[in-house]
């Protein structure tokens, strides 16, 4: 696969994000978040905040169960945009004591994994 | 604060008639009190363990496990629409059922020598079944009373519940009926393990004293500002063995740029399905024993915390949500609501075992209850009332 054709057109600056951010459950999103670093989450955090409200109108167009890969990817990155945010906005620099207990909250299933 | 808050004194007169008094540490971590509450509560009264949307179809059937009773329960949907709980147990040599936890599947053979039973729990057919001295009618599987109110499964240990789960319930069940939970068809969930009592577990989440040192990042300061800095809710009720808070609502709560993006998503979609306006917005419900509900739209979480042993827990906090996702903005609002709800409960659970740990200690005797704490100490009361009755019913001879 080209590395252009991961996403759809208008969001090639995420590609970088998508072989980490782009996991395909809930429980897998929030754990990559467990096991990134603050730079990481920096990074992808400044790449995606001023793309994700228009990924999301852009996803919005059509029904989900119709999303190609590219666009099930877009999703994806969007949902993991979610876990990062918590990190980045809320728990800050105490993101990475915090990371110690969340894995006790064990995600088993969300509408999005089904 | 020099001046009392207009919340700081709960209201009713039954709220003042609990007292004062600190509460005895041992029911908090003890044995022999567990093994007291197991038989006295946990055997005889209605639990939630499930919701009609994972039975969607006849068919279907999950299966929970009550650790505190060694007993797994198979609930299943059959062909006439009846929703009945079992014990997972085959009635020939007790081996237990059913090894998955969901499925669909009308019929469940026993692994050891091929027991086949209908999921209207009749013994369908056994191998060389001529050879026993019994007749198939008798070999059903053992039935469990199951109910069932605003979606929510509650089953029943006693073979003879003293009262039907509305009766039980009480005012709550209208109140339910109304809330987007009785309609849910599918949901998100988190689970946990604690090393801590049900009841220090549960008590975390009846006071609201907690939240501005505990969530201070993660909570969004919805239900504590500066004109109400310790969450005072606005009001107490109490029903019975059960009680409700109505949560205050900071007028001016700080939200993260993406919380506030996140339920600017969510809200469209809860209004397209009816499940933004309701009466109970701010509710809070404590169903005894060990089930709270919230009535926020945004972040409507059912929790419950079954018990294990004396300092063991297991915690089950689902949101439930009507219709699956319809588009992108859904299923984001979604998940970040989740990922919200499961932040602030992950900060909970740790502070909850560094409580449980002080109190294994034997340090204390006593707990120190403040006013807003007066749920946790009207569930002590309706706990004790039950575990000092059954005591004496056992130093009787009555059971």
């Amino acid at each position: 696969m080209r590395q252009s054709s991961l996403l759809p057109g208008g969001f090639e600056t995420l590609e970088p994000f998508a072989e980490f951010w782009a996991a395909d459950t809930a429980a897998k999103r929030a754990h990559c978040r467990d096991i990134s670093n603050e730079s990481s989450r920096q990074d992808f955090y400044d790449a995606a905040v001023r793309l994700i409200p228009l990924a999301l109108e852009y996803l919005d167009t059509r029904p989900l169960a119709e999303l190609g890969d590219s666009e099930q990817r877009l999703m994806r990155l969007v949902l993991s945009f979610g876990h990062v945010a918590m990190a980045v906005e809320l728990q800050g620099s105490e993101e990475a004591e915090h990371a110690q207990w969340r894995p006790f909250m064990q995600i088993t299933t969300t509408p999005a994994d089904r | 604060m020099n001046e009392l808050h207009q919340y700081q004194k709960p209201e009713s007169a039954e709220a003042l008639a609990l007292g004062t008094d600190p509460v005895p540490a041992g029911p908090y971590y003890q044995d022999d009190y567990f093994a007291l509450e197991r038989e006295s509560i946990f055997k005889r009264t209605w639990l939630n363990i499930g919701h009609v949307c994972e039975l969607p179809e006849p068919g279907y059937f999950i299966v929970r496990e009550l650790d505190f009773a060694n007993a797994s329960i198979l609930v299943t949907r059959a062909r006439d629409d009846v929703i009945r709980a079992f014990h997972n147990v085959c009635t020939h040599r007790g081996t237990q059922l059913v090894a998955t936890d969901s499925g669909k599947r009308s019929t469940f053979t026993c692994p050891y020598h091929g027991w086949t039973f209908n999921n209207t729990g009749e013994l369908r057919g056994a191998p060389d079944f001529e050879r026993f001295y019994v007749e198939k009618q008798d070999c059903g599987l053992h039935e469990v009373s199951v109910e069932v109110c605003a979606g929510l499964i509650f089953v029943n240990l006693d073979p003879s519940p003293t009262q039907g789960l509305r009766d039980f319930l009480g005012p709550f069940v209208d109140q339910w009926e109304q809330l987007p939970v009785a309609r849910a068809t599918t949901y998100s969930e988190y689970v946990y393990e604690i090393n801590a009592n049900w009841k220090l577990t549960y008590d975390n989440f009846q006071e609201n004293y907690h939240l501005r040192f505990i969530h201070a990042r993660s909570g969004g300061g919805g239900a504590v500002g500066e004109e109400n800095p310790f969450g005072y809710p606005i009001r107490y009720g109490f029903h019975g063995d059960h009680r409700t808070q109505e949560i205050w609502s900071n007028p001016s709560p700080v939200l993260s740029d993406t919380q506030k993006f996140a339920f600017g998503k969510l809200i469209p979609a809860l209004m397209q399905k009816d499940a933004l306006q309701h009466p109970f917005g701010r509710s809070y419900w404590a169903t005894f024993p060990n089930l709270f509900m919230i009535g926020t739209p945004t972040q409507p979480f059912v929790h419950y915390v079954m018990p294990v042993s004396a300092r063991k827990s297991r915690g089950v906090i689902r949101l439930y949500w009507v219709g699956e996702d319809t588009n992108a903005s859904e299923r984001f609002g979604r998940e970040f609501s989740m990922t919200m709800a499961r932040d602030v409960h992950s900060e909970d659970r740790r502070v909850i075992e560094a409580a449980q740990r002080g109190l294994n200690s034997g340090a204390l005797e006593h707990i120190h209850l403040q006013s807003q704490e007066v749920l946790l100490r009207h569930l002590f009361t309706r706990v004790d009332e039950k575990v000092q009755a059954y005591k004496k019913a056992l130093a009787g001879g009555a059971v």
